[in-house]
């Protein structure tokens, strides 16, 4: 067709299923179903994107007038779009060892009840369970005959315990989710752990603001990877001039035992078998031996930046691909925790994750802990409760003093644009000096 | 789809589902949108989008069941994964869909003139950045966006009411050195929108944030603005005062209904009738004539919010405070224009921390409110006029203590998404600083 370059279609159906329990209620449960594709033309200038619910496939004249309409959005384009050369291929999607399609709904709620109840506790005045399972078929095909199909299924639960007592109220959150099947079996023990943590948290102190020396357990240190550096090098955001890592790479940032990577392929909560377009996914190390050395790139941001590694563009259903994480990680190091805590000395040790954002352009990140313990002499002492740490991407990879030898991936969600998709973090145990903790504890 | 279409195959599942259940409810939408991005100075895409969806909702002997799809052709699928649903819910109290009354079918948040078309996009761009040449600092993004929807809401009962909305939004993002700019705005009617402003303040916080300095560690006085405002009270204050969550007890305020929660200058409600508000609608998302809820009046916690569901069970009222985030799923409890109001007063004559906007609002911990976030454009103020930038710091206290400690609210109120808010000046809250 005149004028068009490129153009590529990703076409989404699939149904999700979900089973809400609350405090022994059983809100809602059941499938809901969804198709959605998204239709991408470079004509001349830039992208004309359609988006398109309920998308019926089409050949031939009527496929024509999808893209003569998504040719006329383009019209208003200005900047002119170069697609990198990049590598093909599709992994396999690892075998599933229980397909959570083969398990019925009523047995799904079950044990997720049974998991809801071990948060029964006399000091828990809500317990809340959440099941989600979604089922994912992807095509994709572009204008220079690629094309692709596979299938992926997510699954996984979350269980939250409300303690309370004399208006004070807390919470313990747990959750596991999964791309290697149906996971609900043999968990019963989250609850009870969610109830304690929030029972825990009734006598646990505010934290004191302040700078300290903070060692943070895998999941957080997963976050802070994920804030601190994998946002910033997100290749959109360097074309756009908006990250403090821009021209920065072979930069020294960290010492030289930290490597922060991002690697679609491995079989974590983030695997992608290819990206969203049709792009062959890889480990890319973004710092290595505390060097910036690679930025997160699709075929634009490739094209347009350089230095980095194509294959970390991602989309929702029906949406435009963006240039993503998927599974971010702190490579371990030698240390055993115990030679963490004697380093640490005096400090604060910081458990788990309520999420954390960043300004990448400033270069400044936040992240938060869901509880954690003050550190005297090497041991944990006096649990506290809602504590924040807050860094500049430039200098806080500096502090990082030890990593430990036991890395964990943390499954979640991260949004970017309006758009949540899977992801990992993980990390071993680290140390960080100078840690700018925020709490509001007083003397 | 077309209109009558989608009137015969309503009709068709409320008349399959009965044969079923006791009561069927749809929800329909079918709209449009159409956005454009910069990189830089340069629009470097333009989208549209055509959306529809259907969700069904079945009651059977006080079991509800749910399910959605955006292929409503085949909505029988549909209608019996809804009541495949119902048979695993607890059964609970259950009074009823409303049935038809006699409310206003007039759209309130509906502006014929919006022309969702890629050239509405452009000039809305063009003004953006004109209006971001007023200071010193580099574009990095931009985008604007026009929508228009109808929803249609039928149920068994004899309930059939449609609704339209447009909408245009427009945001703008600029550096300047490493310090950054943002700005947005968003209405449902074309002319309430003032892209140059929006451009112009995107690159005046980038340029004036740019050299801040330190604080030392302390207690200072702060001022709010409605941005950070309503970062913190949209994840911690407000999901306190839902009805589900305070009967679950997963509310702060669960036993405090006629304490008082905030100081006496302070009070909020919802108005979903607001003339020219984003928010506003004359029936719920269950289809139950709105009307103001008093949730704090002087201070004193007077009300919670309730949909059909939460108040069939606790004995209550429905507030008609149900809201759909979509069309997937139920309807859940929220509010249409949710306002803070009281006395007004110049709340920038003395010195004061001037806090644009959190990083890490969401991270607050929504029961007992507790946060920690990174300041970002934080000022100091006097006089009214802006004074030195601070260029990091991070601000700790409680979303709900800090209510009792509001001691000013600005005269100008601004909207953002479905809160109107002023800002808020607050006495002695602790700033950590590097």
């Amino acid at each position: 067709m005149p004028g068009i370059t490129y153009f590529d279609l990703r076409h989404v159906t699939g149904q999700i299923t979900h089973i809400d329990i609350d405090n022994g209620v059983f809100e809602s449960a059941g499938t809901t179903f969804f198709n959605k594709a998204v239709l991408r033309v470079i004509s001349n200038t830039g992208w004309g994107i359609l988006q398109i619910d309920n998308y019926q496939p089409q050949t031939g004249k009527k496929f024509d007038e999808l893209l003569q309409e998504a040719c006329k959005l383009s019209a208003i384009t200005q900047e002119q779009v170069s697609l990198g050369n990049v590598p093909r291929g599709v992994l396999t999607v690892p075998a599933m060892k229980e397909d959570p399609r083969s398990v019925s709904i009523e047995e799904k709620s079950a044990i997720l009840s049974e998991i809801e109840k071990g948060a029964i506790h006399p000091s828990v005045v809500n317990r809340r369970a959440n099941y989600i399972e979604r089922v994912e078929q992807v095509e994709f095909s572009d204008s220079s005959g690629n094309e692709y199909a596979y299938e992926m299924c997510r699954s996984g639960f979350n269980v939250l315990a409300v303690a309370s007592r004399n208006g004070n109220t807390q919470m313990g959150y747990e959750r596991e989710h999964s791309i290697h099947g149906f996971n609900l079996r043999h968990h019963q023990d989250l609850g009870k752990k969610a109830a304690d943590i929030a029972v825990a948290l009734l006598d646990a102190k505010a934290a004191h603001g302040g700078k300290m020396k903070a060692i943070l357990d895998s999941e957080l240190a997963g976050v802070f990877a994920h804030e601190a550096v994998g946002h910033a090098s997100e290749g959109d955001l360097i074309q756009e001039g908006n990250s403090v890592l821009k021209g920065k790479t072979g930069l020294k940032i960290g010492n030289e035992m930290l490597t922060i990577v991002d690697d679609p392929s491995i079989p974590e909560f983030g695997f992608d078998p290819v990206d969203a377009e049709g792009v062959a996914v890889c480990r890319t190390e973004i710092i290595k031996n505390g060097i910036i050395n690679a930025f997160l790139h699709n075929r634009e941001s490739l094209a347009a930046v350089g230095n980095g590694i194509p294959g970390h563009a991602r989309a929702m259903p029906g949406e435009p691909p963006l240039v993503r994480m998927s599974n971010t990680f702190i490579e371990s190091g030698d240390s055993t925790d115990h030679e963490i805590f004697e380093e640490c000395k005096n400090g604060i040790f910081l458990n788990g994750s309520r999420g954390g954002q960043v300004d990448p352009g400033r270069g400044v990140f936040q992240f938060n802990a869901e509880y954690g313990y003050l550190v005297v002499n090497g041991e944990c002492t006096d649990m506290v409760r809602d504590v924040s740490l807050s860094g500049e991407i430039l200098t806080t990879l500096h502090n990082i003093a030890l990593c430990g030898n036991n890395r964990v991936m943390s499954p979640g969600y991260c949004g970017k644009g309006g758009q949540s998709v899977p992801v990992s973090d993980g990390a071993p145990t680290i140390l960080l000096c100078d840690a700018v903790v925020g709490g509001s504890g007083m003397d | 789809m077309r209109w009558w279409a989608a009137v015969e195959w309503i009709d068709q599942i409320l008349r399959e589902g009965k044969k079923s259940v006791d009561e069927v409810e749809v929800f329909y939408v079918q709209g449009r949108s159409v956005s454009a991005d910069l990189k830089q100075k340069k629009i470097n895409l333009a989208s549209a989008s055509v959306d529809c969806g259907l969700g069904i909702r079945t009651i059977h002997q006080g079991r509800i069941g749910s399910s959605s799809t955006n292929d409503p052709v085949h909505w029988k699928e549909c209608l019996d994964a809804a009541i495949a649903s119902g048979h695993l819910a607890t059964r609970l109290p259950w009074g009823g869909l409303p049935g038809a009354q006699d409310v206003s079918q007039t759209p309130l948040t509906f502006d014929p003139s919006m022309k969702v078309e890629p050239a509405s996009a452009l000039i809305l761009l063009e003004q953006m950045l004109s209006g971001a040449e007023e200071h010193t600092a580099d574009v990095t993004a931009g985008s604007a966006g026009l929508s228009t929807a109808t929803v249609t809401l039928a149920n068994s009962n004899g309930l059939h009411y449609t609704d339209s909305h447009t909408g245009v939004s427009l945001s703008l993002e600029a550096i300047h050195g490493q310090s950054t700019g943002y700005e947005f705005d968003h209405s449902s009617f074309f002319s309430k929108v003032d892209p140059f402003h929006v451009g112009e303040r995107a690159t005046f916080y980038a340029h004036e944030s740019a050299g801040g300095k330190d604080v030392p560690t302390g207690d200072y006085e702060i001022l709010l603005s409605p941005l950070a405002y309503a970062e913190l009270l949209g994840s911690v204050f407000i999901p306190a005062l839902n009805g589900r969550n305070v009967h679950a007890g997963r509310s702060r305020f669960a036993q405090s209904l006629g304490e008082s929660v905030a100081d006496p200058l302070l009070s909020m409600y919802d108005d979903p009738l607001l003339p020219g508000a984003d928010g506003s609608v004359s029936w719920d998302a269950e289809g139950m004539p709105t009307h103001r809820i008093d949730f704090i009046r002087d201070g004193v916690l007077e009300a919670f919010a309730y949909d059909l569901k939460t108040a069939y069970r606790y004995e209550k009222t429905s507030t008609a405070s149900a809201v759909r985030g979509g069309y997937g799923g139920s309807p859940g409890i929220g509010h249409h224009n949710f306002i803070v109001d009281g006395k007004r007063s110049r709340v920038t004559d003395e010195r004061v921390v001037y806090v644009h906007g959190v990083v890490g609002a969401h991270t607050a911990n929504p029961m007992s409110g507790e946060f920690s976030v990174e300041l970002s454009n934080a000022f100091w103020m006097e006089g009214g006029e802006f004074q030195e930038p601070i260029r990091s710091a991070m601000l700790s206290g409680n979303v709900f203590s800090l209510h009792n400690e509001i001691i000013g609210l600005s005269h100008e109120s601004r909207v953002i998404g479905s809160l109107i808010l002023p800002s808020v000046k607050i006495n002695k809250q602790r700033i950590i600083g590097k």
